[in-house]
């Protein structure tokens, strides 16, 4: 059996510890039928456990108080009231006079309230599978006499790796630093619940690794690797002393990022380029300021709706705004609108799209459902207040979709007005140049817009037709295209010949060559992962734009993607390569 | 037999801890309570209950009560299910 397991980088940093297993599951009921002078018996059990149950609930409560705040620990009000609860005691009650023992009884009635629940056509019910989970876990562990593998016992300074199948929030507000040092689960996405919990507390966490709860029992030794993404279990001394190689190297790397941070970002032939961040998810609005970025050049907002059962409110929306907003006082944040498609939203049975790329999605989905997009341009206007925000839609085509979008935006801060809701109602809006069809239209749409924003990812997938995900085709994926590389000048041309801002805020940013090809074609503001700023920005303080511009000039003019890479190539090797360059 | 009728205004509707805060308002009366939506009628001073109502904000809810503190009853629980839960 390999003993490094691969999940989903959640949480970055590297942890060595020991294995605190918490297998929060149902356990197997096993079939026991009881005669009719044992009914008197079981219902007392069924009660003794109920009482346990609540006893320790209050515990946990208290304990959650403590390290989370009085409003996480009320989930746990909500599940001493399920145990309290005179419909479910009936109703186990009655099962057990069926003859059956008290742990069957309770686990007959409990699969089928989570049934119920489960099946519900109403998210608010749905959401509440999880509360009647831990209910019936917590009270049949007690039933049958298993552990308890509340987090209440590890002891303090253990610095365990918390392995567990998927954190629930009732598991998570448990948390306590001093004693958990990293976060492994089976379960879980970058944007799931435990994924940004860990991110805010400073946790490392993998997550998505499958079947690590069955790979490792309490008290093994393990390295968690969360800015890897990888676990691995029982390691050798060289494992170890690997570990502790790079953990030494990631110091280093803070260190650098944290010195070139307060460096000027000017080319060494004196010219300023601005250097942004995106951020996907709010809480690492905070990693991206301290990393130098003048500013969020693109703040992704799916986090808010992918995996939900429910729409975010307005409220909801301007928390997360405003967050990323105060940790960038006095810079512009460019926010997106809702980029997804059918397949993400949490309302609504949509089909599924055979090509979702070209599907129902992003402003087309934003304009077909007013309400929905209404809500965030609300957020938004209202998040302005706090500072320089600007509105990106996605995915635009033709300047109809901006028409439309302004139109909404209108009504959006019209119905703040009426309600009396602090607002800003002159926001910037923006397009992202994403499609050949908006870069070859860039002059009729600059007349209506405040900026340009280039997405490469998605214009080489669009310009190329070569589907961005799909393995096989990754040599077909060059974003140094000549195709590519004139839709960006042609863009960058309209819109200055117009006055506005350009800038590029995909990945094609963040590499080293890409980057200076951007700068050579005469891109003067890039956003790119917070990681990557202090390394763009060492390759800005190297290079000359003279040189630059030189050989994206031969880029531009050749034949094929190889030749124009080769073009590029060689201006970067002029400028003494990468390694002078720091990358 | 008493009853009123009250909407839910609170945005996150009558959620698992609004919901945890009206059965224990319940409970205190000796009446048997019930809260009703559409065809829907739950006992009120059951957290089951409740919760399956998924009343959302908007919704329309009738509460009855039976018994010597009914009027008292519906009087207070209304009060309390149309009200903000401490939210916006």
């Amino acid at each position: 059996m390999p003993s490094l397991l691969t999940g989903i980088p959640a949480s970055p940093g590297i942890v060595v510890g020991a294995v605190h297993l918490l297998r929060w599951e149902v356990p197997e009921v096993p079939m026991r039928v009881i005669g009719e002078d044992e009914v008197t018996r079981e219902i007392a059990r069924v009660h003794d456990a109920f009482t346990r149950a609540v006893e320790r609930l209050k515990q946990v409560r208290e304990r959650a108080a403590r390290h989370a705040g009085p409003g996480e620990a009320a989930i746990f009000d909500v599940q001493i009231s399920i145990i309290e609860d005179a419909e479910l005691r009936g109703r186990v009650e009655s099962v057990v006079h069926q003859n059956f023992s008290a742990e069957r009884a309770f686990d007959v009635v409990m699969h089928e309230w989570r049934e119920h629940f489960a099946r519900s056509p109403h998210a608010m019910m749905r959401e509440r599978v999880g509360d009647l989970l831990d209910v019936h876990i917590r009270v049949l562990s007690i039933l049958m006499g298993l552990p308890d593998y509340d987090l209440v016992d590890v002891s303090k300074g253990a610095n365990a790796i918390l392995v567990t199948h998927d954190l629930t929030p009732s598991l998570t507000v448990q948390i306590d630093r001093e004693c958990v040092g990293g976060i492994a689960t089976d379960a879980g996405t970058r944007t799931s619940h435990v994924a940004i919990l860990a991110r805010s507390v400073g946790l490392p966490a993998v997550v998505g690794l499958l079947d690590v709860t069955s790979r490792l029992e309490t008290g093994d030794q393990a390295i968690l690797d969360g800015t890897a993404g990888t676990l691995i279990a029982r390691p050798t001394a060289a494992e170890l002393a690997a570990a502790a190689t790079r953990t030494q190297r990631e110091r280093r790397q803070g260190e650098l990022l944290a010195r070139v941070a307060r460096e000027e970002s000017v080319t060494a032939d004196g010219v300023r380029i601005v250097l942004r961040a995106n951020v996907d998810l709010p809480d690492e609005a905070r990693a991206a300021a301290t990393s130098g970025a003048e500013g969020v050049g693109l703040m992704r907002t799916e986090f808010l709706v992918v995996g939900r059962a429910t729409m975010p409110d307005e409220e909801e929306q301007l928390e997360a705004y405003a967050g990323v907003v105060a940790a960038f006082a006095g810079h512009p944040v460019i926010i997106r609108t809702f980029d997804v498609g059918a397949d993400k939203l949490p309302v609504g049975g949509y089909p599924h799209e055979p090509n979702p790329f070209l599907g129902w999605r992003a402003i087309r989905m934003c304009l077909d459902q007013p309400e929905i997009f209404k809500t965030q341009l609300r957020a938004l206007l209202r998040a302005a207040v706090g500072g320089d925000v600007r509105i990106m839609l996605p995915l635009v085509v033709t300047l109809d979709e901006v028409r439309e979008a302004r139109f909404l935006l209108a009504e959006a801060a019209r119905e703040l007005a009426a309600r009396g809701v602090p607002h800003r109602a002159d926001v910037p809006l923006g397009v992202m140049v994403e499609t050949p069809a908006a870069a070859m239209t860039a002059d009729a749409l600059a007349k209506d817009v405040a900026f340009f924003s280039i997405g490469t990812n998605d214009l080489v997938q669009y310009t190329l037709a070569v589907d961005r995900g799909h393995a096989g085709l990754a040599s077909r994926f060059t974003p140094l295209h000549p195709a590519v590389l004139r839709l960006i000048r042609r863009t960058l041309d309209v819109g200055l010949a117009h006055g506005l801002e350009v800038s590029v805020c995909g990945e094609m940013a963040s590499e080293p060559l890409t980057a200076f090809a951007l700068i050579g074609l005469g891109i003067r503001n890039l956003s790119v992962a917070p990681r990557s700023v202090a390394r763009v920005k060492q390759i800005v303080r190297g290079m000359h734009t003279s040189v630059a511009a030189a050989a994206a000039a031969e880029a531009l003019e050749a034949g094929t993607a190889q030749a124009a890479e080769a073009a590029l190539t060689a201006g970067l090797t002029a400028e003494g390569g990468l390694e002078s360059l720091g990358a | 037999m008493v009853e009123d009728r009250v909407t839910v205004v609170n945005s996150h509707g009558i959620h698992a801890r609004p919901a945890a805060e009206i059965v224990k308002a319940a409970a205190r009366f000796a009446s048997h309570i019930t809260l009703a939506r559409d065809d829907l009628e739950v006992n009120g001073k059951s957290i089951m209950g409740v919760m399956m109502l998924a009343a959302e904000k908007g919704a329309e809810l009738t509460v009855r009560a039976d018994g010597d503190d009914a009027a008292e009853a519906v009087r207070e629980l209304v009060a309390l299910v149309g009200g903000h839960f401490g939210e916006a």
